[in-house]
C-alpha cells in the first residue's frame, strides 16, 4: 500500500507539468454573438474545413468560441483564447485598436465585397439631403450595428449636424439637431418611416433590396436621398501573434476555398459568403480607421 | 506489489491522466496563455484604450435568452438546450345536416418540446404533447450532425413524405392539414438520412412502427422505406417556387390489417365519415406524392397530390387518392416564410405591431372508395382568416363546407351524403 501511496504523490506532483507540456493543437474561431446557435451553425462547417487541412501543422481540431461583445472578444483574443475572427469592419476596427488583431482576408458575406447606407424617407416630404434632417427624426437600428448606426451617425455628424437621441420616436428634437430613435430591426426602421412616425431611416444597401427588411410596396413609396461612401462588408481577422505558418495556412486554405467544389457548402453555411479576397494597405488602414468614426460618434452622442 | 496494489496504481494513472485532460477539450496552453499573451501586447494596450488583465469572467461561459421559453447555449456552441412549448385552444359549432358532429371546446395541443446539442456533434428533441390527458409521445430522436450538410436521425420522426405533414402544426396556414393527409406515414420509429443543397434536399428512412404499437401483438411489426426530394429554383425571403415528390413503401404487420379514416378537417369531432375499416390480408402498401409551392410577396399557392396502392393477398390492389390546393394572401404586407433547408414552411412574424392578417382559401377531396374498399369521398372548401398578433401568438378562423359521398358513412355508422358546414376557432401561442 506504500507503494501505491508513493505512487499517488508522485503522479499527483507530475500531473500539471503534464498538463504544461501539451502542444498547440486546437484553433479557435471567434464571433461576437446574439444568437450563438445560430451562428455554431454558420460557423461549425468552416471550422471543420479548416481543420481538416491543418493536421500537418499540429491543428487537428478547431473551436468555436462565441462571445457576448466587442470587449469580450478583445479579451479572448489578448488571452489567446482566440485565434480567429468573422467580423464585421467597425468590430475589427475595435479588435485592431484594443487586441491588436490584424486583417487576414476580406469576407464576400452574403454575396457582396463592400456595402454602403442608404438614407431614405418618404417620397415629397421634402427631405432631400441630411441638412433637411434638423429638427427631424430618423430611425436608427441598435447601437452595435454598423451600416444602420455608426455609418449614418457618422455621416450626420461629418456634416456638420448634431445628433440627439430620442426616448421616444413620436419626441422630438431641438430646431437645431436631428433625433435618432433605435428600432431594433431593419424592418421596424422601415415601418416607422412608412407610416410617417419618424421622418426618415438609414439602413445598408443590402437592406434596401431585401424584401423582408423593406417589402416593395414601402420601398415604392421611400426615396434615396443620401449615400454614404462604400465600406467593406465582412472580414476574416487574426490575432496579432498567431503563428505565422498557421496564419499563411489559413489564408491559402480561405483564398484556395473560392474555387473548391468541396468548399461550396461550407461557403454557404458561413453567411453565404460568395469568395474570399486580399485588400491593400489603404484598404486596412481605412478600415482600421473606422475606429475613429467610432470613437467619434460616440463623442458625438455623449454615452 | 500485490495485485491489489497494482490495480490501484493502474486506476490512480490513468485517473490522473484524465484529470490532466481540460475539461473544455481546449489545450492547457490556453488557460494558462494569458500572461504571456498580455505581456507581448502590453504596449498596444498602453497605447489604446485600457484592457483589463481580468481573466475571461466565467459569466460569460453561457448564453442564456428567452423568446417564452428557455435557451441557454454553452460559449463554444457545442451545447446547448431550448425549453418550449405550445398551446392551440380550439372552438368548434356544426351546422349539422344529417348526423350529429358536438360542438365543443378542446386543448387541441398542449405540448412541451426539449431540444438540444450535445458534444457538438449530437443533436436531439422529445417532445411530449398532454392534450388529451396522457402523454402522447411525438418527437424522440437524435442524430449525429458532424458532417454537414449530412444528417443522420434516429427515433421517433415524422417519415419524409408531404409538405404539410412537414411543416409544423404550429405554421400551418389551416386549423387542420387537408382531407389527403390521412394517406400520410407520420411517426414511426425509424432510421434517416438528410441531405440538402442550395436548391435540392433529400431525406429517406427506413421505419418500423409507431412505438406504441404492437403492445397487446405478439407478431412482427411492420416495416417500410420512404423518401422526399424537393427542389426550389428560387427560395429568397419572398419569393419560392418548390417542388417535391416523395413515395414510400411499407410491409404491414403480421395482422395484415390496413385502415384509414379521417376527421372533416376539424378535431374537436370524433366523427370520421371517410373510412375504409378494416382491410384484411393486406400485404403491402406503397404511396406517391407531389407538391408544389409558389410565394409571391404577399401571396402564396401550394398544392400537394397523393395516392396509395395497397397490395393484398389475393392480388387485387386498391387505390386511394386525394389532392387539395390552398392560397392564401397578406393583406398587411407579410410573406410565408420558407425554410429551404428542410424545404417546408415556417414561422410568419408581423411586419407591425398590429400583427398580420392572412386570408386563406383551401380546397380539398381525399377518395376512400375503390373496388369492394367503400371508405367514401368526401369534399371540403375552407375560408380561412389568421391574425398573428405576435410571432408566437395567432388566432385563426376557418369556415367549412363539407360534402360527402354516399360511402362517407364512418363504415356504416353514420348517414352518408352528410353535408355540415363548420366554424371553428383557435387561440395559439408557442414559446
Amino acid at each position: 500500500m506504500k507503494i501505491t501511496l508513493f505512487c499517488l504523490l508522485a503522479l499527483l506532483m507530475v500531473v500539471p507539468s503534464h498538463a504544461d507540456t501539451h502542444t498547440k493543437d486546437t484553433l479557435v474561431i471567434g464571433k461576437i454573438s446574439h444568437n450563438p446557435k445560430k451562428h455554431y451553425r454558420y460557423l461549425k462547417p468552416m471550422a471543420q474545413y479548416v481543420a481538416d487541412q491543418m493536421t500537418d501543422l499540429g491543428i487537428d481540431k478547431i473551436k468555436i468560441r462565441l462571445a457576448k461583445s466587442k470587449e469580450h472578444l478583445a479579451d479572448l483574443l489578448v488571452q489567446g483564447e482566440v485565434d480567429w475572427v468573422t467580423e464585421t469592419p467597425v468590430a475589427a476596427a475595435y479588435l485592431h485598436d484594443v487586441a491588436g488583431a490584424e486583417i487576414l482576408l476580406r469576407k464576400w458575406k452574403k454575396g457582396v465585397a463592400e456595402y454602403h447606407t442608404v438614407f431614405f424617407g418618404l417620397s415629397g416630404k421634402g427631405i432631400g439631403n441630411l441638412q433637411d434632417l434638423k429638427g427631424k427624426v430618423i430611425a436608427l437600428e441598435d447601437p452595435a450595428s454598423t451600416s444602420a448606426f455608426y455609418a449614418p451617425a457618422n455621416e450626420l455628424v461629418e456634416h456638420g449636424l448634431k445628433l440627439i437621441r430620442l426616448n421616444s420616436a413620436r419626441d422630438k428634437p431641438p430646431a437645431d439637431s436631428v433625433g435618432f430613435v433605435f428600432s431594433r430591426e431593419e424592418i421596424n426602421i422601415a415601418t416607422l418611416v412608412h407610416k410617417g412616425v419618424v421622418d426618415a431611416g438609414a439602413f445598408s444597401s443590402d437592406d434596401w433590396i431585401k424584401e423582408d427588411h423593406l417589402p416593395a410596396k414601402y420601398r415604392e413609396d421611400f426615396e434615396i436621398f443620401h449615400r454614404t461612401p462604400n465600406m467593406v462588408r465582412a472580414l476574416e481577422i487574426v490575432r496579432h501573434d498567431l503563428q505565422p505558418e498557421i496564419r499563411q495556412r489559413l489564408t491559402e486554405i480561405l483564398l484556395d476555398s473560392n474555387d473548391n467544389p468541396a468548399a461550396l457548402h461550407v461557403l454557404r453555411a458561413y453567411q453565404r459568403t460568395r469568395k474570399f479576397d486580399r485588400i491593400s494597405e489603404d484598404q486596412k488602414k481605412a478600415v482600421y480607421n473606422l475606429r475613429n468614426m467610432i470613437k467619434k460618434v460616440d463623442q458625438a452622442i455623449g454615452w | 506489489m500485490s495485485k491489489l496494489n497494482l490495480f490501484l496504481l493502474l486506476f490512480l494513472l490513468s485517473f490522473s491522466l484524465l484529470a490532466a485532460q481540460p475539461v473544455d477539450g481546449n489545450p492547457p496552453n490556453r488557460q494558462n496563455g494569458h500572461e504571456s499573451q498580455t505581456g507581448n501586447h502590453s504596449l498596444l494596450l498602453a497605447q489604446s484604450e485600457p484592457l483589463s488583465n481580468r481573466s475571461v469572467e466565467r459569466d460569460h461561459d453561457t448564453f442564456t435568452s428567452t423568446r417564452g421559453g428557455v435557451e441557454i447555449v454553452s460559449s463554444d456552441g457545442e451545447f446547448f438546450a431550448i425549453i418550449g412549448g405550445r398551446l392551440l385552444l380550439d372552438a368548434a359549432y356544426y351546422d349539422e345536416d344529417k348526423n350529429s358532429l358536438g360542438n365543443g371546446t378542446e386543448i387541441r395541443s398542449a405540448r412541451l418540446d426539449m431540444e438540444g446539442r450535445l458534444f457538438a456533434d449530437i443533436i436531439y428533441e422529445l417532445s411530449v404533447d398532454f392534450a388529451d390527458g396522457d402523454a402522447d409521445m411525438k418527437d424522440a430522436w437524435f442524430a449525429y450532425d458532424a458532417q454537414h450538410p449530412w444528417r443522420f436521425i434516429l427515433g421517433h420522426f415524422k417519415e419524409p413524405f408531404s409538405l404539410e405533414e412537414l411543416t409544423s402544426r404550429k405554421h400551418l396556414t389551416f386549423m387542420e392539414r387537408a382531407l389527403p393527409n390521412a394517406l400520410v406515414p407520420g411517426r414511426n420509429m425509424g432510421l434517416g438520412l438528410q441531405w440538402y443543397g442550395e436548391q435540392l434536399s433529400l431525406a429517406a428512412g427506413i421505419f418500423g412502427d409507431d412505438f406504441n404499437d404492437d403492445s397487446d401483438d405478439e407478431g412482427d411489426e411492420g416495416w417500410g422505406v420512404s423518401t422526399r426530394a424537393t427542389y426550389a429554383p428560387i427560395a429568397t425571403e419572398r419569393s419560392v417556387v418548390h417542388f417535391g415528390v416523395s413515395a414510400a413503401h411499407r410491409k404491414l404487420d403480421d395482422e395484415e390489417a390496413y385502415r384509414v379514416d379521417i376527421r372533416p378537417e376539424s378535431h374537436l369531432t370524433d366523427v370520421r365519415y371517410l373510412d375504409t375499416g378494416k382491410i384484411k390480408q393486406s400485404r403491402t402498401l406503397t404511396m406517391v406524392g407531389l407538391e408544389t409551392a409558389w410565394v409571391y410577396g404577399e401571396t402564396s399557392i401550394q398544392a400537394e397530390w397523393m395516392a396509395s396502392n395497397l397490395e393484398r393477398d389475393d392480388d387485387t390492389d386498391v387505390e386511394f387518392s386525394g389532392w387539395y390546393v390552398q392560397a392564401s394572401w397578406f393583406p398587411t404586407g407579410e410573406s410565408r416564410h420558407y425554410k429551404h433547408q428542410p424545404a417546408r414552411f415556417g414561422r410568419v412574424k408581423p411586419l407591425s405591431e398590429q400583427g398580420a392578417v392572412e386570408l386563406a382559401l383551401r380546397y380539398s377531396t381525399l377518395d376512400l372508395t375503390d373496388q369492394d374498399v367503400e371508405g367514401g369521398n368526401s369534399d371540403q372548401i375552407t375560408v380561412g382568416v389568421n391574425w398573428y398578433y405576435k410571432p408566437q401568438l395567432r388566432f385563426m378562423l376557418n369556415y367549412s363546407l363539407v360534402k360527402n359521398d354516399e360511402f362517407a358513412d364512418a363504415d356504416g355508422d353514420l348517414e352518408n351524403e352528410d353535408e355540415p358546414k363548420i366554424v371553428q376557432l383557435r387561440a395559439q401561442v408557442d414559446f
